[in-house]
């Protein structure tokens, strides 16, 4: 008797509580079939929903990947002219920069460390500013880039043969999500 | 900087002969320059109390070491002293000068200790045995602690009776110590004594420059983000920064008078010199060029200014007057010129260049003439910078696989690499102080 008049009770609040999660539907009779419908549709929805946000983090992360992957380009001995294949790149960066607008980029200057530190300083600068001035003329917001010049001071490699050098003779990319 | 002296230095006492009659100074800049050489036996133990025989040996290592660093002394070893030390003493009349004359020794130091109470006395004689005659002494009373500023005191003594100058014993060497992708400011004592951390920002900090009464020491610093401009006052241990410009902030000289500084700032897309007024704040604006223009240093008088730029192609070192007009080149040999550092007296600039492939120190006449190479290891040399007094060079440069601080002799001779520091993994960057009264 007792157990009936609990049982009683929980199908009167649950079927309330459905009532009032249904309450902007335009039936006023709710039959069993229809909830169970309902209940099948926001499980899917649900379903859909995280689909959609893995979705959209794997794109995200894709992007990342993407952004992440554009290659150091190199320079020349005491030089800051951009190498033929380092504008192919450059394009490329810039394409994706215009495609992706929520997108910024910060360019490294770097130097090997043969010559003064403080001119490596401002050759470092003239490097990250030979790309830079590459990228706004193919169309990207100046804004957008930034650009810091690190000299000699953080070599990829730090050996002494012209190896390390012609690696450590470098602009490097940093793209990432612009901040909010 | 100036430390308070806790000991008394008295003039004694010894009077030198030939002083008093016009003194003929060694010229120690000439090719024909032959070291001095000079004996410096055990001290003696003048007083009472004994068992201070490491002492007397301690004296006479520190004299030799300090002297030896000068560059200009030649020690002669031990081994070949004559004399008999125990019925010798430390005045004329107890020496028997060709007991050192005949070892080839020109020179003579020696000196005794005694303790009064808790003071530490020194006597310290300088003599010529040719002549047998006592050039100069002194007498220091000191705490026991004390007794390594005595040696600096009359090694400064020495110098100044051979030579008619004094050392650079009160100076100190700032540089770039850098671990990994970071590096620090640090200092270290003329004679590679007592290495101090300037800076702890754990971040890049480079480019260390002395304030001209060595209160002050400028650098630039990554720690926020940007190259920006910062001094920081070594006795009240604060820092402020003077320049952050977006871009590079730089700062390679000051005005003997530490009221101006030299910027390189490339706030407006060209690395272009600049003068800040400390005080007022003030920028002037010295070059506008499409070139890299860097490493600006005034001359000792101010009237002129050297720098770096690579207008004609490559970088080269160019002269301009303190307005910036008047703009000559100074470098011609060579495609790769840099770091112009105006000796003391105005005359030379030293800069470095590249030679076969490698940089090395070399020094111009400041109108551009007698270019002279001064380094040719493989190690090679960069930034040099000159000691106050003309004397020597401080420079970076490869030895044992690694870049380690260097001094040489003004004429390139007496090479001596500056002690690491545990942990630091590359030294570059030196910049010497000015005399700093340490004692």
């Amino acid at each position: 008797m007792r157990r009936n008049l609990i049982t009683g009770v929980l199908v009167l609040v649950c079927s309330f509580s459905l009532i009032f999660v249904a309450g902007c539907a335009k039936e006023q009779t709710v039959k069993s079939d229809a909830e169970l419908t309902q209940a099948q549709q926001s499980a899917e929805e649900a379903a859909a929903l995280k689909e959609q946000a893995l979705k959209e983090q794997a794109l995200k992360e894709q992007l990342l990947a993407e952004a992440a992957a554009f290659q150091d380009i190199p320079f020349d001995f005491d030089n800051y002219d951009l190498k033929p294949e380092s504008r192919e790149l450059l394009e490329k960066l810039a394409d994706w920069l215009l495609e992706h607008g929520d997108f910024e980029a910060t360019i490294e200057g770097h130097c090997d460390n043969r010559g003064t530190a403080v001119y490596n300083l401002a050759l470092g600068e003239r490097r990250a500013g030979a790309a830079k001035a590459y990228l706004v003329n193919l169309g990207v917001t100046g804004a957008k880039i930034t650009t810091i010049s690190y000299g000699e001071e953080l070599p990829e490699d730090p050996r002494d043969c012209e190896e390390a050098w012609a690696k450590n003779r470098r602009d490097h990319f940093i793209v990432f999500p612009k901040k909010q | 900087m100036r430390r308070i002296i806790s000991f008394l230095v008295f003039l004694l006492v010894f009077w030198c002969s030939s002083a008093a009659c016009g003194k003929v100074y060694i010229d120690i800049n000439s090719p024909a320059f032959q070291k001095f050489p000079v004996a410096i036996p055990e001290f003696k133990n003048l007083g009472k109390t004994g068992a201070e025989e490491k002492l007397s040996v301690w004296f006479a290592d520190q004299l030799s070491r300090t002297l030896k660093i000068t560059g200009f002394f030649k020690i002669i070893s031990k081994d070949a002293f004559l004399e008999d030390q125990n019925s010798s003493g430390i005045t004329t009349g107890e020496i028997d000068f060709s007991d050192w004359s005949s070892i080839g020794s020109d020179f003579l130091i020696k000196g005794g200790f005694s303790y009064s109470g808790k003071k530490l006395a020194v006597e310290f004689r300088l003599f010529d045995t040719i002549e047998g005659k006592l050039i100069t002494g002194k007498k220091y009373w000191g705490k026991p602690e004390e007794k390594k500023t005595m040696v600096l005191k009359f090694a400064d003594e020495i110098l100044m009776a051979l030579t008619g100058r004094g050392g650079v014993f009160d100076t100190k060497l700032a540089f770039v110590g850098r671990k990994g992708n970071r590096s620090e400011i640090y200092t270290i004592n003329f004679d590679g004594s007592d290495p101090l951390k300037i800076t702890t920002y754990n971040s890049l900090t480079l480019l260390p420059r002395w304030s001209p009464n060595g209160s002050e020491i400028s650098f630039t610093s990554y720690k926020t983000g940007n190259p920006d401009c910062y001094i920081k006052n070594l006795t009240r241990k604060k820092t402020r920064k003077i320049s952050r410009f977006r871009g590079l902030n730089l700062l390679t000289s000051w005005s003997s008078d530490g009221k101006k500084v030299l910027l390189v700032l490339s706030k407006d897309g060209n690395e272009d010199i600049y003068i800040k007024h400390l005080r007022s704040g003030r920028l002037q604006r010295l070059t506008r060029n499409r070139s890299i223009d860097v490493s600006p240093m005034w001359s000792p008088d101010g009237r002129k200014i050297a720098f770096v730029s690579n207008r004609s192609g490559s970088p080269q070192i160019f002269v301009m007057d303190s307005e910036g007009k008047n703009v000559r080149r100074l470098t011609f040999e060579g495609s790769y010129n840099s770091s112009p550092c105006w000796s003391p007296d105005g005359t030379r600039i030293a800069y470095e260049g590249s030679s076969n492939g490698r940089f090395q120190i070399f020094s111009i006449g400041e109108n551009g003439d007698n270019p002279v190479q001064l380094t040719f290891e493989a190690g090679g040399g960069e930034s040099p910078s000159w000691s106050p007094d003309g004397r020597y060079l401080a420079f970076s440069s490869k030895r044992g696989g690694r870049r380690r601080v260097c001094v040489i002799n003004s004429n390139g001779l007496n090479l001596r690499i500056m002690p690491g520091i545990k942990g630091i993994e590359l030294f570059k960057s030196p910049s010497w102080s000015g005399h700093l009264n340490l004692y």
